[in-house]
């Protein structure tokens, strides 16, 4: 990531742009893998909390508990296509950087966000029903107990990453990125890939499950 | 919940879900020959991506989830 | 992967030094210095609990003593344990040792992200300070691992134990990552994989432990705080959740937590033993694999502290023999040792005398864990005193033997002075002695039923508590004669020089201390560093002792 505050960023002087090729290939490797160490690491805090789900659901023999009708299927199904179809323009902001589109580039994450935006106001919809409507609070119940916590931890990730998202929307307007060196554009699509693929995994669990 | 509102969200997800489906497989393929981590890291978040098409275009239908019986 | 780049423009590349005291010395991103922060914040935790041992000991010497409330010795021993664990004997051996020794064996000038280290530090001291802050509100009661229900009606510190053990998780983790990828990518020309220190590829399953474990009780204390503090139901039974959850996903990490503290010391027994025995490793690939073998078992066996919990009996099985196969890599390494010994010119420095005594009690500790894997036999043994004894001969006699052999060994490179060979022998002496008559009784008091975490205890165990007591009070003083041997040293010890005891890895090349690169030129491998009486295997070195202080190497093979 071209993340100023790297030594060998401020060294080289204006960020990555004045090192060697070689070098900022072989910065960008560590990068990279660190990166996707991080992801599975982020895996890992999903599946306790998935574990812990399963577990307490295992407890009872009817789910949602009595009293929760739980959350609504069509409206996640709905609310779930918004997010994957995010993760496919995102790829499209990537590959229309690549091949030098930058008008296009900046429409596909625009969309993007916005996609993102309606995917967490969809959650915020299906919080309330829960809610108010249903009754089913984050503290009544081992349902509300494993459905918000990691449906709002996954809405967390989520969050974040619409701010990433932005923050690399100013680098390029910055002039951060070029065509060759857009590393910090490959992790904002891996990151955003990733928080899709973890809803894949909640909604089977939750919705379908 | 309405069988307007129904219809709509099951039209909806039907129609973005199968354009997204889709989309992940041609991109998967298009990627299939690239090798470095990023890339497959990519293939296989696009693909977890096509299954979760599935699975919505599955409960929207009524195939998959407790309303379907699945 | 496995052949590291051979050519890198990151490894040509020097930094400027560091200017002034704050960038050099607090608020530094070198690993050596990070590292030394690590082993002083760490002895000054180790020697805040080593206190409330001695609290423990002393309301232990008679079964009925009220030196201590039931109250506030359930919070002592409850702190001690948790600082040992988290606060003393993990940051030593990753954030130690780790950071100061295995970039220097592999080559490199830093570790990969040497910011992410350097925060990685600095969220230990306020989260030590988190945790000691609850002393202030009531600490926690139940003990280091904090089993719901209890910990759910505990004092108010309990919440702040979950917060400063989810902070320092978050430096543990970013560690794991750093070291994983220092390793994986930042190796010199020529050390494949299977060229590489031991220690290096100790530090690497510790690593991936680090990295994959730590996030896993994140979650479980996670849980806790949101129950404590908002009500989600998660462990409370009344509310429908369940304290085996807890224990399920808090073994999940405090198992492979426990490789987390031997693998490293494993590494350092591979490399003190060679060194002082003038020969070659033996079995080095078995050694090698093993660890990683000892990692991806470490994340299987978690329930084996779970046989009296009441969870699926069906589990007890699986559980008990996956325990026992860890035994099997764990075993290889031991005769891998001995074979390294046998046949050997042995050298009875201080560093080799902690790496034989370690031979003999983290054997002891890993027999009586082979006990414990039993299910039948846990069934009497959990929770008394046989427990105790088994993970202190384990973490003391295993960890911490691996941890003083390491100061000693690798003392003179950091600071270009001697330890007092005369000390160190006392203290040996005095340590390995006295940590025997302290743990070794307990595995008695323990077959006999005395329960762990009791205050007073039924007068039957009277004489042999004290007997331990008594053994603990000079086990604490032999650290004392540490801390003077350290003290000695940095004023009248020795000049050390590069490489005061003929050793072959590459920390030893450089000038000690290393100066704030590492290396003049990033030398080539061409092979192992175990090889004794074969030439150096570097290209390269020339230019690293020009002009230093302390003369050159010794050459390969020669005392």
């Amino acid at each position: 990531m071209a993340v100023a505050g790297g030594t060998l960023e401020h060294e080289h002087g204006a960020g990555h742009h004045e090192m060697s090729d070689a070098l900022y290939e072989e910065i960008r490797g560590h990068r990279l893998l660190g990166f996707t160490l991080f992801l599975i690491s982020d895996c890992i805090l999903f599946s306790a909390f998935i574990f812990a789900y399963l577990y307490l659901r295992n407890t009872i023999d009817h789910w949602p508990p009595p009293g929760i009708e739980g959350p609504n299927l069509l409206f996640g199904a709905l609310n779930s296509v918004v997010l994957f179809g995010s993760g496919a323009t995102m790829h499209y902001a990537l590959e229309s950087w690549k091949h030098g589109n930058t008008k296009l580039f900046y429409r596909w994450l625009g969309l993007t966000l916005f996609l993102g935006l309606w995917f967490l106001l969809g959650q915020g919809y299906e919080y309330s029903d829960l809610y108010y409507r249903q009754h089913a609070t984050w503290a009544g119940s081992i349902f509300g107990a494993s459905f918000f916590t990691l449906t709002g931890l996954h809405g967390f990730h989520v969050f974040v990453g619409l701010i990433y998202l932005s923050v690399v929307w100013l680098q390029t307007r910055a002039g951060v990125y070029t065509r060759q060196r857009f590393f910090g554009l490959t992790a904002a699509t891996l990151y955003w890939h990733f928080v899709d693929v973890i809803w894949v995994f909640l909604f089977f669990l939750f919705y379908i499950f | 919940m309405s069988i307007l509102q129904a219809t709509i969200e099951q039209t909806l997800t039907l129609y973005f879900g199968v354009i997204v489906f889709l989309t992940a497989i041609v991109q998967t393929k298009n990627e299939w020959g690239k090798h470095a981590l990023e890339d497959n890291v990519t293939k296989l978040l696009l693909i977890l991506m096509a299954v979760g098409c599935v699975e919505a275009i599955g409960a929207t239908l009524g195939f998959l989830g407790h309303h379907g019986g699945a | 992967m496995a052949v590291a780049a051979q050519h890198s423009p990151l490894a040509e590349h020097i930094h400027p030094e560091p200017q002034g005291f704050i960038r050099k010395y607090v608020f530094s991103i070198d690993h050596k210095i990070i590292g030394i922060q690590y082993m002083v914040t760490g002895l000054i935790f180790f020697v805040i609990a080593g206190c409330l041992a001695e609290l423990i000991r002393t309301q232990l010497l008679n079964g009925n003593a009220r030196f201590l409330t039931p109250d506030q010795y359930n919070e002592v021993y409850s702190m001690h344990g948790t600082a040992m664990v988290w606060f003393v004997t993990i940051p030593l051996v990753t954030g130690g040792f780790g950071n100061i020794i295995m970039p220097l064996m592999i080559g490199a000038r830093d570790v990969a992200f040497p910011w992410l280290n350097m925060l990685s530090f600095w969220l230990f001291p306020p989260a030590g300070a988190l945790l000691f802050a609850s002393f202030l509100v009531g600490a926690p009661e139940a003990g280091w691992t904090e089993y719901p229900p209890v910990s759910l009606q505990g004092p108010p510190g309990t919440t702040l134990w979950c917060l400063a053990i989810i902070l320092i998780g978050v430096s543990s983790t970013l560690t794991g990552l750093n070291f994983m990828v220092t390793i994986f990518k930042m190796r010199a020309p020529g050390m494949t994989l299977t060229r590489m220190p031991l220690f290096v590829w100790a530090q690497f399953a510790t690593a991936g432990l680090n990295m994959i474990a730590t996030v896993a009780l994140s979650a479980a204390l996670s849980a806790l705080f949101m129950e404590r503090v908002f009500g989600v139901p998660f462990y409370d039974p009344n509310h429908g959740g369940s304290p085996i959850l807890w224990q399920h996903m808090f073994w999940f990490y405090s198992h492979p937590a426990v490789y987390i503290f031997i693998l490293p010391a494993f590494g350092i027994i591979s490399e003190v033993l060679p060194v002082f025995a003038r020969k070659p490793i033996y079995g080095y690939k078995m050694i090698a694999f093993s660890s990683v073998t000892i990692a991806l078992l470490g994340f299987m066996v978690w329930a084996h502290h779970m046989f009296t919990s009441g969870m699926a009996p069906w589990l007890q099985l699986p559980f008990m023999i996956l325990t026992m196969l860890i035994a099997i890599p764990t075993g290889i390494k031991i005769w891998s040792w001995m074979g390294t010994l046998w046949g050997g010119v042995i050298h009875y420095t201080t560093a080799m005398l902690f790496a034989m005594g370690f031979l003999i009690t983290f054997t002891i500790g890993g027999l009586t864990g082979i006990m414990l894997a039993a299910v039948p036999a846990d069934l009497h043994e959990h929770g008394t005193y046989f427990v105790v004894a088994h993970f202190h001969y384990v973490i003391f006699g295993g960890t911490f033997m691996g941890v003083l052999a390491g100061i000693y060994y690798w003392w003179p490179k950091v600071t270009n002075r001697l330890l007092s060979e005369k000390i160190g022998v006392l203290q040996f002496w005095l340590t390995f002695i006295f940590m025997n008559l302290t743990f070794f009784p307990m595995h008695i008091l323990g077959l006999e039923g005395m329960p762990r975490r009791v205050a007073v205890y039924a007068p039957q165990y009277t004489d042999m508590n004290r007997f331990i007591s008594i053994s603990s009070y000079v086990l604490a003083f032999t650290f004392v004669l540490l801390f003077i041997n350290m003290a000695w040293s940095l004023k009248y010890g020795k000049k050390a020089g590069p490489n005061p005891w003929g050793a072959r890895t590459l920390e030893w090349m450089i000038p000690s201390p290393p100066p704030y690169y590492n290396f003049k030129n990033i030398p080539a491998v061409l092979s192992g560093p175990y090889d004794f009486g074969s030439p150096l295997p570097y290209i390269g070195l020339e230019e690293e002792l020009e002009k230093a202080p302390g003369g050159g190497p010794l050459p390969a093979g020669a005392h």
